[in-house]
């Protein structure tokens, strides 16, 4: 009943959807997750800095900040992209605030890390317990998340940033003044 | 030098196989045989290439030649000689030149050993194979190539992958497993051929069985021997994860299971050609979809490769195979319609056909779950997961159903049969089976799914012994032989069907097991000082000291270990402890595992404390983990059984009707006289 | 012998089919212990590959159990704590989706495939005599031979 030529069709049916599927993939950092936060406001918290100080997310209100979660074993993503948070700081320091947060790290590794790959002067807190990274959802460092002033999470980076992956999410919580 | 050499090497099995695919394709349309015999030649040309590029990949890891991209990333000068040599498959490019010395192997075994039959066929198997190898030689060359150099050249390398030296059987999955998968292209081979040649007949059945069944043993073993490995270094105490790589070596496994099943009643009654063809094809497709997922980086997974060229490469050679293959299949439907008798329902060839349904079943559970993260991905964007709840809630009844399955084929005859036939073949096993499960429910175990395992294996462990005890008493009785002697004989004389019994027999004990260790295992976690003591099943376990040390083996590894003393049915010293390699971020467990017949204590170390000396343990009884892998072991044994060749006189022509009926040669020779 | 085991065979089964309805039905509640391990199983562990919060090592996963105690022990229900971490990691964090579909699928594939396999083999039975044509009983004869020597 059916045209002989029908049963051709079978050979495409199959590859092309397959083909495509397994495609989709390329490119992609296949660990990487979607983050639920943005748009939504982002966690409270209260943590104590590597020199000892408390800081809270309360004394970030009514600034972009940038929270990159990081450790001195995670190598060489967060060795890559040290630089490229660094030289952000320096250009747009009085814009918004650079925040580190140690990742299942103890602080004299960190201190150590920074000590040879240079301190960029932003504070750094102890995420103690990782109850931070959980709230941020954080699977491993580095990821890197983008506040805006009114204390929304607008973007997050997951693996190492670049200088243009940098400036692309900044524009996200600086608006048009982000070169 | 060397890996120049080994590069040469590469070079060589490219050109050769490149000659082979070309000259079988030319032998296979002019029936030309020398030509065809030259192929055959290039393709164990390829092999002894293949075999010269491994050689000097081993040498270049074991003299630590860093000049080599490979080596220096998976080497170091610390690496002790044994895991330097089996870091000949540890990453990527390494793993691709081993799978190509054993797809070269197959390929000339087989062309060699069937070189004087199935004239019609050989050269279309050849070109295929060539084809396969070809593919390889290719990669290597372009996007994965072993032998890349680096300049300047490192003073030290970045060492092997922290897990894959903590074990042994580190040089035994990897192994078993691609001899396995290299293995699968052979039927595949054959497959093409037939489909080509248009003589998909009960030579070309049997052919493509052996062929199967060999690579099949070794891929059993080798996902076995995965597992059991993953059970003793990985530290969670359990041994399969649905991991997608895990999964990727599954899913031709059951293809090739379901194939061999089919092949029974298409050598019956005839017929299902297009289906046995397309497990076929399907099987081999799938080791290369399997391969994809592990070395694209397309999905995560515990030992995924990181994401690299060579993807692409293998996403076109899925589908050109697949496209390839299919298009010929679907070319030749109008040859391969129709034939053989209709099955009745109640038989064993339905039982097979069911069988069939369940296996594509499991294929499709276990693809789709793989696969459904990228397909939500690529269309919505979401990231979601699908893990071992999903796996097992949904391949449980499949599997139990199987087992059921198991049992209903041996007792059924082949032919129809009749429900009262039924009725009397199970009576005595359901009997068991509900004692078995109520003995069980009786003793603790509460799990519906472990309880209907253990009846099912008691229904099919009963329907199996009474079929061998009845056949052997039949023997014995007419042929006039002692017990034991008639129980061998029958099973000698009928190796298909005996060792078939073994394999599913096997599959009782490994289903048993692992009902059994899920459902009834228990833990404790705790945190103790030296001195303390903690309690688990019917052991006692004291921490004697916590020690930090640099490795003796390998002193830029540190290890942080707890000693502990253990008082139970197996008294003694153990030591579980945490490796810190410099290369990796987090801490490697070495659970200690100690193995009974009965169960197994496993101790993993999750933190420490050095200056307290206190540890955090997470304690196991795990019963009757063992038979896991003895049942593994059973499955092997029960198969190599079932194909070994059995002894028989062979008719031998008589020199002269051989000369007679030879087609005469081509070229003048001389003749012998 | 055999026309006591059918009975017999019925009897056990439905003996053992009984008792476990009963104790089915009179389970006891879970634990709060058990509520937890059983909520742990089905979150995934932000820093592993595929394992659950209950079976992994790392720390993250240590956190993840602890904040799940805490919850229960606050009185929130499975679902709640459930969606406290799909909150923050969407629905990655389930090791199994969510979406029914998912789990009905193959399952019906299976059902539909296995229906489709009865009705095709019972209507391609044909009216065939109840005993084997004489040449077909040789042939059987024949291949079990074969079979035999064939190994």
């Amino acid at each position: 009943m059916t045209p002989k030529g029908l049963r051709w069709l079978l050979v495409p049916l199959l590859v092309v959807p397959l083909g495509w599927l397994l495609f989709t993939g390329f490119g992609r950092d296949p660990r990487e997750v979607a983050s639920p936060l943005i748009g939504k406001p982002a966690p409270d918290w209260t943590l104590t800095t590597l020199d000892g100080e408390a800081l809270s997310s309360a004394d970030l209100a009514g600034r972009p900040y940038v929270l990159n979660f990081w450790a001195s074993w995670c190598i060489p993503a967060c060795v890559d992209e040290h630089p490229v948070l660094a030289s952000a700081h320096d250009r747009h320091g009085d814009d918004l605030l650079m925040i580190g947060v140690l990742y299942q790290d103890a602080p004299a590794d960190a201190e150590g890390f920074l000590a040879h790959y240079g301190d960029a002067g932003y504070p750094h807190v102890i995420d103690d317990g990782g109850r931070l990274a959980i709230e941020y959802g954080v699977t491993g460092p580095p990821e890197t998340f983008f506040v805006d002033a009114d204390g929304i999470v607008r973007d997050k980076q997951f693996g190492p940033l670049t200088d243009e992956l940098m400036a692309d999410r900044l524009g996200a919580i600086l608006g048009a003044a982000s070169r | 030098m060397i890996p120049t050499l080994g590069h040469v090497a590469v070079l060589i099995g490219l050109g050769l196989s490149l000659y082979a695919v070309v000259a079988y394709v030319l032998a296979a349309r002019g029936a030309d045989r020398r030509l065809a015999e030259s192929a055959r030649q290039a393709v164990i040309g390829s092999f002894l290439a293949a075999f010269a590029g491994c050689v000097a990949m081993v040498i270049s890891l074991l003299s630590h030649d860093f000049s080599v991209l490979y080596v220096a990333e998976n080497n170091a000068t610390t690496t002790p000689p044994f895991i330097s040599a089996i870091s000949l498959w540890a990453a990527l490019e390494g793993s691709i030149l081993f799978w190509t010395l054993l797809a070269t192997g197959w390929a000339a075994l087989v062309l060699h050993r069937l070189r004087d039959r199935h004239r019609a066929l050989m050269p279309w198997a050849g070109a295929t194979l060539a084809t396969v190898n070809l593919f390889f030689f290719a990669v290597m060359t372009w996007p994965g190539n072993p032998f890349t150099l680096t300049s300047p050249v490192a003073a030290e390398g970045l060492g092997p992958n922290a897990l894959l030296q903590n074990h042994p059987f580190m040089a035994l999955h990897p192994p078993l497993l691609y001899l396995g998968y290299t293995g699968l292209a052979v039927p595949f081979a054959f497959g093409v051929a037939a489909l080509v040649t248009r003589r998909l007949d009960d030579e070309w059945l049997r052919i493509v069985r052996r062929w199967t069944l060999i690579p099949w043993i070794f891929l059993t073993l080798g996902i076995v021997a995965g597992a059991w490995w993953s059970y003793e270094v990985l530290g969670w105490g359990g041994y399969w994860a649905w991991d997608p790589v895990e999964n990727a070596a599954l899913l031709p496994w059951l293809t090739a299971t379901a194939f061999v099943h089919s092949s029974m009643v298409a050598e019956r009654r005839g017929g299902l050609r297009i289906w046995t063809s397309a497990l076929v094809i399907a099987t081999f497709v799938l080791t290369l979809v399997g391969t994809f997922l592990t070395r694209s980086g397309v999905v995560a997974s515990v030992h995924s490769f990181t994401q690299s060229a060579i993807g692409p490469w293998f996403l076109a050679a899925i589908l050109v195979a697949l496209g390839g293959a299919l298009t010929l299949l679907v070319w030749r439907i109008p040859d391969l319609v129709g034939g053989g008798r209709p099955s009745a329902l109640l038989s064993r060839e339905s039982a097979f056909l069911f069988n069939n349904v369940l296996f594509l079943g499991l294929t499709f559970a276990v693809l789709f779950g793989t696969l459904l993260p990228l397909l939500v991905q690529a269309t919505s964007g979401d990231t979601i997961s699908v893990g071992a709840p999903w796996f097992n809630a949904v391949n449980a009844p499949i599997f139990l159903a199987l087992l059921f399955l198991m049992g209903v084929g041996p007792a059924l005859p082949w032919g129809a049969a009749s429900w009262t036939t039924l009725r009397e073949r199970f009576a005595a096993p359901v009997l068991v089976a509900g004692v078995v499960a109520v003995l069980a429910f009786a003793l603790g175990l509460r799990d519906v799914a472990s309880l209907l395992t253990l009846a099912l294996a008691a229904l099919v462990a009963t329907i199996l012994g009474d079929e061998f005890l009845r056949g052997a008493r039949a023997r014995s009785r007419r042929r006039g032989e002692a017990a034991p002697t008639a129980a061998w004989r029958l099973a000698t004389r009928n190796r298909r069907r005996y060792g078939g019994y073994t394999v599913h027999f096997g599959v009782l004990v490994m289903a048993v097991a692992v009902a059994i260790s899920s459902g009834l295992s228990s833990d404790v976690t705790a945190t103790v000082v030296p001195g303390e003591v903690v309690r688990i099943g019917a052991y006692e376990l004291r921490l004697e000291r916590l020690v930090v040390e640099p490795l003796r083996d390998d002193p830029r590894v540190i290890e942080t270990r707890a000693e502990l003393s253990v008082s139970g049915p197996q008294g003694g010293e153990l030591a579980t402890a945490l490796r810190d390699y410099p290369n990796s971020a987090a801490a490697i467990a070495t659970p200690a595992v100690r193995t009974t017949l009965g169960e197994d204590l496993y101790v993993t170390l999750l933190a420490s404390d050095a200056a307290t000396g206190a540890v955090t343990l997470h304690l196991f009884v795990n019963p009757l983990v063992v038979w896991i892998w003895i049942g593994g072991a059973i499955i092997g044994i029960g198969s190599t059984f079932a194909i070994w060749p059995a002894r028989r006189a062979v008719p031998v022509l008589a020199p002269q009707v051989r000369r007679a009926v030879e087609p005469k040669p081509t070229t003048p020779s001389v003749e012998r006289a | 012998m055999s026309r006591w085991i059918a009975p017999a065979a019925a009897v056990a089964l439905l003996a053992a089919v009984s008792v476990g309805v009963i104790v089915a039905a009179q389970a006891p509640e879970p634990t709060s212990a058990e509520r937890a391990d059983a909520i742990a199983r089905e979150l995934r562990c932000p820093d592993c590959q595929g394992l659950s919060v209950a079976d992994s090592p790392t720390l993250p996963a240590a956190e993840i159990r602890r904040q799940i105690d805490e919850q229960l022990a606050a009185g929130a229900s499975p679902d709640e704590v459930r969606a406290h971490f799909v909150a923050r990691y969407g629905e990655w964090i389930l090791l199994a989706p969510s979406s029914p579909v998912v789990w009905v699928v193959p399952l019906a594939v299976v059902v539909v495939a296995g229906a489709g396999m009865i009705v095709w083999l019972a209507r391609r039975r044909p009216p065939a005599p109840p005993a084997a044509r004489p040449d077909e009983v040789l042939r059987h004869r024949l291949h079990d031979e074969a079979e035999a020597l064939d190994a």
